[in-house]
């Protein structure tokens, strides 16, 4: 346990294995095993919302579980493209390095939201409304994903000043994985669970595309 | 299997066009590999693609099973439109080629031009299972249809970047002919152009486009410029010639108000359809 606080440490201030430029030397299931057992954290104080039956206990296991599910589901969909694409630049004997950055990504996101979890439980201590709960949500999450970007954006930069190509990448990335990561989070709802809902791992309703439900509310067609 | 995947690897890898193995002026690429990879790859996508139907049949929107037809015809139909177009266009692009002095012999032509479609259909293949994540789980019509514009126009600028890039790394002027003229200037003293609207400037990164310092930058620009013309012309006929294609083999998506069919009634064209849909955007008519 203590060793693994330790390695955490180190990886947030991106020193000892985790310097960027030294990919080979850490055991590649590190950075997976950081989003497994962060996320997870998160997850479960995001779903512990209006915690006031056993039932909705069961809630925060569920979102707990769907945290880094949400994540591993949206890089393995993007994944083939971002693979095929390094090949096509010329940076296929970097894809180690790079496939490390974006994994390093999301452990930052991970652990920078396991960091938030405290305040959002105050928040939900402190306020019952469920729209304030999803705002409050959606502004750690940005929060965290911006943690994310940096601790991608310090393995990257090691990358990019090698081969510039890297850059292309590095947006390609971010492009595909918001647009898959955004409608796979609306898939795997309920998060927070809204209240007076039943308590489910996901909802019973048919599925339904996040952009085109988006796109419905602004236009009104 | 495995030794597919090798070819494949090899082409993406860029090992196939890298300027040392394009010295002679010869493509080491496979017909008989790379042609049925490239069907494979197509399949892929248009696999993903006719998901639509099942899409639809489960969300109850139009059940008739039938439809399910739709994905065994994307799978087929999606190679054969870029596979048929090229069967088409060949020899009026092998024409264009010589005639704008473009380097590569009829074999070699053909094999540039199957491994732009293998390029193009290889993007579009990885990028089959996001589409394949989006097509289970939406049923709108027209999100389908600009999401697999959308993925398919990404393979395609890549496609083309592998092209021009390739047209210009066998340009140059043969080794003997530039040693003839006196060398003026330095070596490799000019830039490289500018990317065109179509191809994006990034694949000038890659590499020097030549490697070979006794060639004369003028003769360069010259052949640069050609191998330019050529690509041009390329594109013109490949896209028009390829819009008709897709429009003839239609439906790929299957739209939920039609029924389900292996082809639809050959009626107009392409380039009529979009007229009369801008025309009813409009309002005029």
């Amino acid at each position: 346990m203590r060793s693994a606080l330790a390695q955490t440490d180190l990886f947030l201030r991106g020193d000892g294995l985790y310097a960027p430029g030294r990919a080979t030397a850490r055991p590649g299931w590190w950075l997976p095993a950081m989003i497994c057992g962060f996320g997870p954290l998160y997850g479960a104080v995001m779903g512990s919302f209006g915690l006031d039956s056993p039932e909705r206990a069961l809630l925060m296991m569920y979102s707990g579980v769907k945290v880094p599910l949400l994540l591993f589901a949206t890089s393995v969909l993007c994944l083939p493209g971002f693979f095929v694409l390094n090949t096509l630049l010329g940076l296929r004997d970097d894809f180690r390095e790079a496939l490390q950055a974006v994994l390093a990504g999301q452990a930052g996101l991970s652990i920078a939201l396991a960091s938030l979890a405290p305040v959002t439980r105050f928040w939900y201590f402190s306020e019952d409304s469920y729209r304030a709960a999803l705002l409050f949500n959606a502004a750690m999450f940005t929060l965290a994903t911006l943690a994310g970007q940096v601790v991608m954006l310090r393995y990257y930069r090691v990358l990019i000043r090698r081969r510039p190509n890297h850059r292309i990448m590095l947006i390609a990335w971010l492009g595909l994985y918001a647009f898959v990561g955004i409608q796979m989070g609306w898939l795997l709802r309920p998060f927070i669970g809204a209240p007076g809902m039943p308590v489910a791992f996901l909802r019973d309703e048919p599925l339904s595309n996040a952009y085109v439900v988006v796109a419905q509310l602004i236009f009104g067609i | 299997m495995v030794a597919l995947l090798k070819q494949l690897d090899e082409l993406l890898r860029g090992r196939m066009t890298s300027p040392e193995s394009l010295a002679d002026g010869r493509m080491k690429l496979s017909l008989r590999w790379f042609v049925p990879l490239a069907a494979g790859l197509g399949m892929t996508f248009g696999f993903f693609m006719g998901w639509y139907a099942i899409s639809l049949y489960w969300s109850g929107t139009a059940p008739e099973p039938e439809r399910l037809w739709q994905v065994l015809a994307s799978t087929v139909k999606l190679p054969l439109l870029f596979l048929a177009t090229l069967v088409v266009t060949f020899p009026s692009l092998y024409v264009f080629n010589a005639l704008f002095g473009g380097k590569a012999g009829f074999v070699d032509t053909l094999r540039l031009l199957v491994g732009a479609v293998t390029v193009n259909l290889a993007v579009a293949a990885s990028l089959g299972p996001i589409l394949g994540f989006f097509t289970l789980s939406t049923t709108s019509y027209s999100f389908m249809v600009l999401l697999n514009v959308a993925l398919l126009t990404i393979a395609g600028f890549v496609a083309l970047g592998f092209l021009l890039q390739t047209l210009r790394r066998l340009a140059p002027p043969k080794v003997e002919v530039a040693e003839r003229i006196p060398r003026m200037t330095p070596p490799i003293a000019t830039p490289l152009h500018g990317g065109t609207a179509s191809a994006p400037p990034e694949f000038q990164v890659v590499g020097p486009a030549v490697t070979d310092s006794t060639i004369v930058p003028a003769d360069r620009d010259l052949a640069f410029g050609r191998a330019r013309t050529v690509f041009q012309i390329w594109v013109l006929i490949y896209a028009l010639v390829g819009a008709q294609m897709g429009w003839i083999l239609r439906p790929f998506i299957g739209h939920p108000g039609l029924p389900f069919e292996w082809f639809r009634t050959r009626s107009g064209n392409f380039f009529q359809a979009v007229i009369v849909n801008i025309q009813n955007l409009l309002g005029i008519n």
